[in-house]
């Protein structure tokens, strides 16, 4: 049984179609990763899943359960998201930021929820940075507060939305790692990144995503060595000549 | 209470003194013009000074500034009518205002201004980049034609919305004046229901008057909204 | 412009040396004022009393009564002593005239503190208290306005634009002779019994608040769409509901950003309630008034109760900048806004 379940989405905004007849399925542990060009709806596609943004038409499944039948709170406690420009509380701690959610959320007290924010800063390598402020933070470290926020929520499927893209080339190695640890610790991942290196080491399953639509999907080897369609090859021969 | 509100006769009373309430907006409109400009012609040279300027003279701009500014307005204009000898300047018979209480209300209202219209002028001349002084200086200005020519009409615009701001601020508080008796629109109001038996029409009297400062406080700005947009340079005012 | 400027800043930033000059005049100036109102407190009074010292705070007596605590005398010999000398001067004894003046100011001063300490303590609750409802109205206000539907924020448009489109003398005067609230409040035998001030105070602190809320709104409105749109995503996107995400999310960090428009608006208050003399709250400028009045030194008075706003102003602003400070964030606040 799929945890995720995307079938025949479609989106637009006003005449612009982002998304058409978008379906694929995740199993626990899937590590999906969605490429494609800038405006091709990758990231709308992950918003569609935590409703962050509606769908037009189609239907999301999230264990089974359709998630619009689902209380809009309740789908993003269990679906965690990471985002580009970290969206960190500004006025909160690295701990204050993991802790929010913790408290106001799951309902947890205030000691349990600062020994589960210590524990997640912990595992992303934060542990001395968990009375720091965001501004106080580099942009990886910043990032995996972002992470480790989402993590201690329990969630049962992570979205990462182009989780590098806002750092220095430098910072973007520290940020993978955490990434690539939590793939191999059984966490489902749904990624948007331009990160060819990770999409081909971690990604259990590799989407190309064009003008909205799928192009193709497949293992990562299919995809960067033997791709169906010249577009995805063109692609992804030049993302990966980039990096 | 007895319920003597809003009465029919009340809004005639009020509308057969249409005229006499329109002598007391023209007043209020006129102080706020004259006072709009006092505080421009001093507040542009003090804003300049408190950048450009240094030592006593700044000193002195600046603190001088800082009590116009801190001190209430009924304070000033109090002070300016009894402190200052300002001569018997006569009445101007078909506005029913003695010119020297108008000259007072004027000076208090206007120098606040322009304490004000200083601080606005100020900011705007600062938030000019760096840049533009630098690049006027390399084409050979000298550093006062820089300031006159290529900072000083940009700082002018950026300036618009403070000194609309200041618009609104003058036009309502031109109604503290009631205090030392210039027949401006709020102190006609109140000689309008403080005749006897016309008591109840207080309310109607003052929602009148709360809607004409209301449409001119409005309608000016929208059209200097208006002109603004207008007048504004592309992209200059980021 | 990103930043909506509502009322001009008043004060700004005082550089360092006067700004010494503003600590220590209002460290003096405020013992005094809290010295003065403690000795006339009823409550203390009660209190000390029942501990023993019948005498040691006297509430008992009006301030017309009370006595000044510094003698004008010497004030006054040193400004007669001044002028003694002046018909020497010739052309020049107007200087002389000057020179003399701060000492007559000083001595009249010294006669008038206790009306004025009285009226002060009125301004300064007045005051207070205004700011405190103002913005318990203003918060909802601003939230409405930036995040309620086309209707809410419709209603906090207009309530805003036609408080801050009229007058506020018009506003008060609405209230005391239009609605006439003054004899509503008379008509409940508590009023102005005790702890409950007099009608009039009442009617002030219902216009203030009204009127302040409709600024205070403002800023705050103003602070909340300069905090990033992100935060609140962020918010719901672990599971905060969108009241949940503005509560802790966008409010600690858009009412931190308000906070020099909050002190411009406080210090705009305390000036502006002197308009309440009007309409017969006896604050610190109607006791400058009627003090002008019974000793005809207009000039005088009101130069003195100008350098007690002034007092009142600059105190304010220096423990509004303590407090911005005091609640600051790393890289959160006006500096970081201007980025």
């Amino acid at each position: 049984m799929s945890l995720l379940r995307v079938e025949n989405v479609d989106k637009s905004y006003g005449d612009e179609e982002v998304l058409h007849d978008v379906s694929f399925e995740m199993d626990r542990q899937d590590v999906e990763v969605i490429v494609g060009p800038s405006g091709s709806g990758k990231s709308t596609m992950l918003r569609c899943v935590n409703r962050l943004t509606e769908i037009d038409d189609g239907a999301i499944y999230l264990d089974d359960e359709e998630i619009h039948g689902i209380d809009e709170n309740d789908l993003r406690r269990r679906v965690g998201m990471v985002f580009q420009d970290f969206n960190l509380f500004a006025h909160r701690t690295a701990r204050g930021n993991v802790t929010l959610g913790l408290t106001e959320v799951l309902g947890l007290s205030k000691e349990e929820a600062q020994a589960k924010a210590d524990d997640y800063l912990g595992r992303v390598g934060l542990a001395e940075q968990a009375d720091s402020y965001p501004a106080e933070l580099s942009g990886g470290q910043k990032q995996r507060v972002g992470i480790a926020r989402a993590l201690a929520m329990d969630p049962e499927l992570i979205l990462f939305d182009e989780p590098t893209s806002a750092l220095d080339p430098e910072l973007i190695g520290e940020v993978l790692e955490v990434m690539r640890d939590l793939a191999e610790g059984g966490m489902t991942m749904l990624c948007v990144t331009h990160e060819m290196g990770f999409a081909r080491s971690a990604a259990s399953t590799l989407t190309f995503l064009d003008e909205g639509r799928i192009v193709e999907r497949g293992p990562p080897e299919q995809l960067f060595d033997t791709p169906e369609h010249d577009r995805t090859r063109q692609f992804l021969g030049e993302l990966t000549d980039l990096h | 209470m007895e319920s003597v509100f809003l009465q029919a006769g009340d809004w005639a009373f009020i509308a057969s003194n249409g005229s006499y309430l329109l002598v007391g907006t023209i007043v209020t409109v006129l102080l706020t013009v004259t006072s709009l400009g006092l505080g421009f012609l001093a507040g542009f040279p003090a804003g300049a000074i408190e950048v450009y300027g240094s030592g006593r003279l700044e000193d002195i701009v600046s603190t001088v500034g800082v009590v116009l500014r801190g001190t209430p307005i009924v304070v000033l204009i109090f002070l300016f009518h009894f402190g200052l000898p300002i001569p018997d300047l006569g009445d101007i018979q078909w506005l029913d205002i003695q010119l020297s209480t108008f000259v007072a209300a004027t000076l208090a209202l206007g120098l606040r201004s322009a304490a004000y219209q200083g601080q606005v002028f100020r900011g705007a001349i600062q938030s000019i980049d760096e840049g533009q002084m630098e690049a006027a200086r390399s084409v050979g200005m000298t550093r006062l034609q820089a300031i006159r020519r290529v900072v000083f009409p940009q700082a002018l615009r950026r300036s618009v919305p403070g000194f609309q701001n200041e618009f609104t601020i003058v036009l309502k508080d031109t109604s503290v004046a009631f205090a030392i008796g210039l027949a401006e629109l709020l102190t006609r109001a109140e000689n309008l229901y403080l005749q006897p038996g016309r008591g109840t029409a207080a309310m109607e009297v003052i929602i009148t008057i709360s809607a004409i400062y209301f449409v001119l406080t409005f309608t000016t700005n929208r059209s200097l909204d208006r002109l603004e947009d207008v007048y504004a340079t592309p992209g200059g005012n980021e | 412009m990103s930043e909506i400027e509502v009322r001009g800043s008043t004060v700004g930033e005082i550089p360092g040396r006067k700004r010494l000059v503003v600590i220590a005049v209002g460290a003096v100036f405020w013992t005094w004022l809290l010295a003065r109102w403690a000795y006339h407190n009823t409550l203390l009074d009660r209190l000390f009393t029942a501990l023993g010292f019948p005498d040691l705070v006297r509430s008992e007596l009006g301030y017309r009564q009370q006595e000044p605590w510094l003698p004008a005398a010497p004030f006054e010999a040193v400004a007669e002593a001044i002028l003694s000398v002046q018909s020497a001067f010739g052309p020049l004894e107007f200087l002389v005239g000057w020179a003399a003046w701060p000492f007559e100011l000083a001595a009249f001063a010294t006669t008038t503190e206790p009306a004025l300490a009285s009226g002060a303590f009125i301004t300064v609750y007045l005051t207070i208290l205004s700011m405190l409802f103002g913005l318990v109205i203003a918060v909802p206000l601003s939230v409405a306005r930036v995040y309620g539907g086309p209707i809410l924020s419709g209603i906090s448009l207009v309530y805003t634009e036609l408080i801050r489109g009229t007058p506020l003398l018009a506003q008060l005067f609405f209230l005391y002779f239009g609605l006439p609230l003054a004899s509503f409040f008379n008509g409940f035998a508590f009023v102005g019994e005790g702890a409950i001030p007099r009608a009039s105070i009442l009617v002030a602190i219902i216009g203030f608040t009204i009127n302040s809320s409709a600024y205070q709104s403002e800023y705050i409105r103003s602070a909340l769409q300069s905090v990033d749109a992100g935060q609140l995503t962020a918010a719901r996107a672990v599971g905060l509901s969108k009241l949940d995400g503005i509560r802790h999310v966008v409010l600690p960090q858009g009412l931190r950003f308000a906070i020099p428009g909050w002190t411009n608006e406080f210090v705009y208050l305390i000036k502006y309630s002197s308009l309440a003399s009007f309409i017969t709250v006896p604050e610190l400028f109607r006791q400058a008034r009627n003090i002008g009045s019974d000793t005809f030194q207009f000039t005088d008075i009101y130069v003195i109760a100008a350098l007690f706003y002034l007092a009142l102003v600059l105190t304010t602003a220096l423990a509004m900048s303590k407090l911005e400070s005091a609640v600051a964030i790393p890289g959160l606040g006006s500096s970081a806004r201007r980025d």
